[in-house]
């Protein structure tokens, strides 16, 4: 609906809106459809038939986005976002806000963009990974890497505004991520091949949407198990499940 | 450093960054910071279910780690 709005020029209190239909999660991520609106300009000056219809994304953190997806929705998606704005600018704008906060932190540290290549760089979703590489940087990963989640979420939110768009970076700090990445990707092998052998279903401890989606994508091409996210919010975590 | 902090966030999060006010009072170790923003921004520093606000208290926890105190935000 923002996006309407900005597309008209105009403020909420301009126009009229009329919900078409509520847009839905979908099961598992599959199926979901976003919310669809239509914006009427009221009383502006004369604009003749200048009504549109916008969809609104479901959901603006990307909360369910860790269920792999097949293309075809993953491209829908895509394109309803518009057209997307210079990666270089925006990777050029995270890389300002990163190093103006570390500045002020009055932390030391290399401030490094990369094009994102692997699920847990966020690959597909993200239009760069700004590397952060220094001394004693656990400060900014925190327990379970919850700072950094924040620092990345909050860099995100900054971004938009910005730049007027939902163009997403990933942060690193000293390859937390990538050997994050590693490590889940080993657990995610490790806990298939229990699931071949008993045939029981082995149900992962709560992970955070990212981590999620590394193990479903790991998982993803595996012809003995299949990978659900159960649970709501913060205790949301995959089962791995005998493929039948 | 921690005002400076809260502050840059805050003006790059909100509509009306000239609105942004952020007081400081310190006891010792622990210091108080007030973030205020215009009305109409509040949303924009809380988030849906207080995640904004959440994810702002965890970096501050960073700043207040560097300067070797404790710290407190209170929005709006």
């Amino acid at each position: 609906m923002d996006r309407a709005l900005r597309q008209l020029g105009l403020d909420e209190s301009q126009v009229e809106i009329e919900i078409l239909s509520q847009g839905r999660a979908g099961i598992l991520g599959f199926g979901g459809e976003p919310a669809r609106v239509r914006v009427h300009p009221i009383d502006t000056g004369p604009q003749p038939g200048n009504i549109r219809e916008e969809p609104e994304p479901e959901d603006e953190d990307g909360e369910e986005d860790d269920e792999p997806q097949p293309a075809a929705i993953r491209r829908v998606h895509r394109a309803e976002r518009g057209p997307r704005p210079d990666s270089d600018a925006v990777t050029t704008a995270a890389v300002d806000i990163v190093e103006d906060l570390l500045d002020i932190l009055d932390i030391d540290a290399d401030v490094n963009p990369r094009p994102p290549v692997t699920p847990g760089d966020g690959a597909g979703m993200v239009s760069a990974v700004i590397d952060i590489e220094g001394d004693d940087l656990g400060l900014l990963i925190g327990r379970r890497g919850e700072t950094l989640a924040s620092f990345q979420y909050v860099i995100n939110l900054m971004l938009a505004r910005k730049l007027h768009n939902k163009a997403l970076v990933g942060i690193d700090v000293g390859g937390y991520r990538r050997r994050r990445e590693e490590s889940l990707r080993n657990l995610a092998g490790r806990m298939a091949e229990r699931v071949r052998m008993t045939g029981q279903s082995v149900t992962l401890e709560p992970m955070p949407p990212n981590e999620r989606r590394i193990i479903h994508i790991a998982l993803s091409e595996s012809p003995h198990v299949v990978t659900v996210s159960i649970g709501e919010g913060d205790a949301r975590k995959v089962a791995i499940t005998p493929r039948r | 450093m921690l005002k400076d902090f809260v502050e840059y966030i805050a003006k790059g999060l909100v509509d009306e960054p000239e609105q942004v006010q952020v007081t400081e009072q310190r006891h010792g170790e622990r210091v108080n910071l007030h973030l205020q923003v215009a009305s109409g921004d509040m949303g924009k520093v809380i988030g849906k279910n207080g995640r904004i606000a959440h994810a702002l208290r965890n970096l501050i926890k960073v700043a207040a780690m560097q300067e070797g105190v404790r710290v407190n935000l209170e929005i709006g």
